[in-house]
């Protein structure tokens, strides 16, 4: 199948740039255990509160290194030789979520042990509460796709830290929005990010009682427009960048 | 039958016609070279011939099918070698042909692999990553890649750029060996190339392919000592 042979190849590229790992994996691992030493007093930083941010946190790196494996390919010749090739769009967006799904799974796996070696208790829970995280991690594949086919290589660290900074401030992973109020609340309400943690920590906790319709409804409208988009926009620059 | 029809091919970029109204014939089997100043066309023309672009107006028939409903069927059949070399640069050289042969599925994959490792002798990059090699050795695997398919018809945009005199002749026994079993259009600008491989001679000048024929017929018609001086007096229309 072309789409697996694509994204094998595509999964090589990425673990072998050592800084992607490092802040796919790496990074987050290391504010899991260093917020658990402090002890902080409030419900966001509990083990079983904090680990699905951190799985949310290692997704937005997803997000930047996606785009910038793209928007380099785009700029190497190589999507040329491919442009006269048959494989077809769609081989070539799987591919790139295909290959990205591993890494997911990496992630979430290493950030459970992890957790559980610092005192999470263990649940059946959590393996609903990662397949429903890849899931949610197409969501910022596409991002990835939509920002590598928009912008340049340089753009995307830009753009790509952007998401990172959104996820941070907007998920509510470090506080609740009630904290900043007014037009900061209505932001992180219409951002996708706080439905996706909510989601997330619902799953693991088999409690969804934080979630409510304009949650799902938020995610549902980002998750199909980005994936929309992307195959869109990607599939015009992939013609457009060797008109 | 003709491998290669083209019929008023154009392409325009804004109001930068870089590709005026080509009509080609070219047959099954022939070493066409493509030859011209930087900015004639002739990668334009390559890129619309091999289905990466499409025309702006006009017609392409390879094989006997249209391209413009048989592209996939088209892309089956041919390959490229991009005036840029294009490989995977974190794969290793034996990597980045696994993924071609996957790319285009071919069935004895090993065997071919094991087969052009040979052709281009690459026992000794085999395994390092493709972005650490030379510019040469690159350009020598993408070339390499181009034939993972056992292509019909094979684009060489400017093969030799970059090559070593020796790497360049053995480019050329590669060529050679594959002259009459499959179509080949090259692009060059080294006139020796063009005069020593190619069957058949056009030359481009601002998106017009305003001269063909073998290198003798050209000569003769310019009345020029040897053929540089043939493609100068037509690429400047005879001003030089
Ligand atoms: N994507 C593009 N957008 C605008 N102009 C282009 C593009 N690609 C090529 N051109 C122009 O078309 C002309 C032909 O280019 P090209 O086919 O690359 O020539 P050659 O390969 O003969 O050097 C040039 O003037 C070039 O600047
Ligand atoms: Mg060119």
């Amino acid at each position: 199948m072309r789409m697996i042979n694509f994204a094998k190849r595509n999964f090589k590229e990425l673990i072998r740039d050592p800084l992607s790992l490092v802040f796919e994996i790496v990074l987050p691992l290391f504010l899991l255990f260093i917020f658990q030493q402090f002890d902080i007093p409030a419900e966001n930083y509990r083990l079983e509160n904090f680990t699905p941010s951190i799985i949310l946190f290692g997704f937005s790196f997803i997000t930047l290194f996606t785009a910038t494996l793209i928007a380099k390919d785009r700029t190497s010749s190589l999507l040329i030789r491919l442009g006269t090739s048959p494989m077809k769009s769609s081989d070539y967006i799987l591919g790139y979520i295909l290959s990205l799904l591993p890494i997911v799974l990496i992630q979430n796996v290493l950030f459970f042990i992890t957790a559980i070696a610092m005192g999470l208790e263990f649940t059946i829970s959590i393996i609903p509460t990662i397949l429903i995280s890849m899931i949610i991690s197409i969501f910022f594949i596409s991002l990835g796709i939509l920002i590598g086919s928009l912008v340049s290589e340089k753009g995307t660290g830009g753009l790509g830290s952007i998401i990172v900074q959104l996820v941070c401030f907007t998920s509510g992973m470090y506080f609740p929005k009630e904290v900043m109020g007014g037009v900061f609340e209505i932001i992180c309400k219409s951002l996708p990010f706080e439905a996706c943690l909510t989601i997330i920590q619902g799953t693991l906790h088999n409690d969804f009682s934080n979630l409510t319709l304009l949650h799902i409804i938020v995610f549902l409208i980002y998750f199909i427009t980005v994936i929309f988009l992307s195959i869109i926009t990607f599939k015009k620059k992939m013609i457009s960048d060797n008109k | 039958m003709y491998s290669i029809e083209t019929k008023k091919l154009t392409k325009k970029f804004k109001d930068k016609i870089a590709v005026n109204e080509i009509d080609l014939n070219i047959k099954q089997g022939e070493l066409f070279a493509l030859l011209g100043v930087n900015g004639a066309g002739k990668t334009t023309t390559i890129k619309m011939l091999s289905g990466l672009i499409l025309p702006t107006s006009g017609e392409i028939i390879i094989e006997n099918m249209n391209m413009k409903k048989d592209i996939f069927k088209i892309k089956e059949i041919l390959n490229v070698s991009p005036q840029e070399t294009a490989i995977a640069p974190n794969l290793t050289v034996k990597e980045n042909l696994e993924f071609m042969a996957g790319v285009y599925q071919i069935k004895d994959k090993e065997k071919k692999i094991d087969e052009l490792i040979k052709q281009f002798k690459l026992d000794e990059v085999l395994n390092k990553k493709a972005k650490t090699l030379s510019g040469g050795w690159q350009r020598k695997v993408s070339i390499a890649i181009s034939l993972i398919n056992d292509p019909k018809i094979l684009f060489l945009d400017e093969p030799t750029l970059g090559l070593d005199v020796i790497a360049r002749k053995e480019l050329w026994k590669v060529i050679n060996s594959l002259k009459g079993k499959i179509t080949i259009i090259l692009t060059t600008h080294y006139m020796e190339e063009a005069e020593s491989l190619s069957d058949r001679i056009g030359i481009m000048a601002n998106g017009k392919l305003i001269d063909i024929g073998t290198s003798q017929e050209l000569i003769k018609k310019t009345k020029a000592k040897n053929f540089e001086d043939a493609f100068v007096s037509i690429a400047t229309g005879g001003e030089l």
